[in-house]
């Protein structure tokens, strides 16, 4: 910055020797026209020749005079300094002309904002360092005592923003329907019914998933008083074991700081249970093991394994 | 619409006084995939040796005794066709899992489910319908839960004789036949050896055989059809004899 304002201290000495460079420029014009035009008609030869020397002799003094002053000039401008922050296109600030060609401000602005986007980068890649997608990986270290701060608030998410989050991945997924009920305030449990395999019950707290149950199709998901059952397992193996899985899951795919992300995550891995009956396990090509088809989902590949083949 | 659902359960509830438990089983014993076939009678060994053996694979495998079943089936003719039509045939099913109800199948036509007391109609539709005395087939056995499949192996008797063995498996967690086939292919596999039956045309005709109240029918279709083969059979080795 300093080096800009001793420039527009400068300012006068520039145009300055602006107006000496116009005027060596004119005087060499000067000393090239009379040369090119010979000399003028005279009465003598010898008078003729004076003439055009004295006339040559006095533009090359008007030259030399204003060498000479172009030369004293540029000492008070000085040298532009070379350690200049934006280097050479510190140069730009120079344009007297600014309301029209406003490129050096935004130059600034523009490196403002890259310095600023590097800062903010650097502090989310510590954070999703310590904080991996999964749960159990934090439990320990300094991202345990940073995670009450982020949880509080995303935990006052409004109802509002939780709905439209909820129906934005219901949309995602045209085989599963999800309702939204709200049996007790504003928590949500969702219902998920995934094709013609399984329903699930998925219990939330703002937008954390907190607990989940997965009954077979036919199961009936209400009590006997009709409201949402969220507690009674499976009568079913198949859908106990799926339970267990989910609940893996939940543990697996955690975000804090994007708990919307985590929601469309665990959705997208519990749809690859579409084909539970019809997929083959994918390390034994079988469709049983001990009685029940491959109930676990790889959390990456999403691909089909008997609970006892995925290692 | 959760509230809206619950009502009209709880109106028919009251309207047909049917207790809620009651109610729920129902709905879950409808839409299970079953399917039956028929296992071939080893070389040199009488039926109930066959038998004896296939509850010792299945004992073998893990799965648990849970009590037997039966399902039977008679056979009646319409009589008193004055036109000259053919007889046809009327086969009224019973089966243990409902012991309350009772199937009766037209041959190639429509088929219903009735109340028990059927049966007592059937007496007074003589004059329509004649019983086949000598017709009646049934099979009996014990049935198998090996985690959700359900194993009901019978020995099918005509006339008092064993004449073959069928085996029904159900698998109570897919309510899409076409969807677990594979899966119930494989699991008959792992105690008849690679013997194993054809997709049932039932299960072909119909992808969707879902909340259709037909699927208990499809079962008695099934043992219908396996009962037929074993008829024929007797009547094939019959002619041999001679
Ligand atoms: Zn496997």
């Amino acid at each position: 910055m300093a080096d800009i304002v001793n420039v527009g201290m400068n300012l006068d000495a520039f145009s300055q020797a602006i107006n000496a460079i116009q005027a060596l420029r004119s005087s060499v014009t000067r000393v090239f026209d009379s040369l090119k035009d010979g000399m003028k008609n005279k009465e003598t030869l010898e008078v003729r020749e004076k003439g055009f020397i004295s006339e040559f002799q006095d533009n090359l003094q008007a030259v030399n005079r204003d060498v000479n002053e172009l030369e004293r000039l540029s000492t008070l401008v000085g040298r532009p300094s070379e350690s200049h922050p934006l280097h050479n296109s510190g140069l730009l600030s120079l344009d007297p002309v600014q309301d029209k060609t406003p490129l050096y401000s935004q130059l600034l602005q523009a490196y403002k904002w890259s310095n600023k986007l590097q800062f903010h980068a650097g502090l989310a890649s510590s954070l999703l360092n310590q904080q991996s997608l999964k749960r159990s990986a934090n439990q320990m270290g300094a991202s345990a005592k940073r995670r009450p701060k982020v949880q509080p608030s995303t935990l006052v998410l409004p109802p509002q923003y939780v709905d439209d989050v909820i129906s934005r991945i219901g949309r995602m997924f045209p085989e599963m329907t999800i309702e939204l009920f709200r049996p007790n305030g504003t928590s949500a449990v969702l219902l998920v019914t995934l094709g013609k395999v399984l329903k699930a019950i998925v219990v939330m707290r703002s937008l954390f998933i907190d607990r989940t149950i997965v009954r077979g199709f036919h199961e009936d998901v209400y009590s006997e008083d009709g409201k949402l059952d969220i507690w009674s397992k499976s009568n079913y193996q198949v859908f106990q074991k799926v339970t267990d899985h989910a609940t893996t899951a939940l543990l697996h795919y955690q975000l804090p700081q994007m708990p919307d992300v985590v929601v469309r995550s665990f959705m997208t891995w519990l749809r690859s249970y579409i084909k539970l009956f019809q997929t083959p396990c994918q390390r034994c090509g079988k469709f049983l093991q001990e009685g029940l088809p491959p109930t676990w989902r790889d959390f990456r590949t999403l691909e089909a394994f008997h609970d006892t083949c995925r290692q | 619409m959760s509230r809206c659902r619950d009502g009209i359960r709880t109106v028919l509830r009251r309207a047909l006084k049917v207790p809620w438990r009651f109610n729920r089983r129902w709905w879950v014993r409808r839409t299970c995939v079953c399917s039956v076939c028929q296992v071939p009678v080893l070389e040199g060994k009488s039926v109930q040796q066959t038998v004896d053996m296939l509850h010792r694979q299945l004992e073998q495998l893990g799965a648990m005794k849970q009590g037997s079943f039966w399902v039977d089936c008679e056979t009646y003719h319409t009589t008193g066709t004055a036109s000259g039509q053919p007889s046809k045939l009327l086969y009224v099913m019973h089966n243990s899992e409902a012991p309350l109800s009772c199937t009766a199948l037209f041959e190639g036509g429509p088929c219903l489910m009735a109340d028990g007391n059927f049966d007592v109609l059937m007496v007074k539709l003589k004059s329509h319908f004649q019983n086949a005395k000598g017709h009646k087939v049934e099979s009996r056995g014990a049935r198998y839960r090996y985690c959700d499949f359900l194993v009901k192996l019978g020995t099918v008797t005509m006339n008092s004789s064993a004449r073959g063995i069928s085996v029904e498996v159900e698998y109570c967690a897919c309510v899409v036949p076409g969807d677990c086939w594979n899966l119930i292919k494989e699991f008959i596999q792992s105690f008849l050896g690679p013997n194993v039956p054809e997709l049932p045309s039932v299960f072909a005709t119909k992808a969707e055989g879902l909340f259709v109240p037909a699927d208990a029918v499809d079962t008695m279709t099934q043992y219908l059809e396996l009962f037929g083969k074993v008829r024929k059979q007797q009547v094939l080795q019959g002619a041999s004899v001679r």
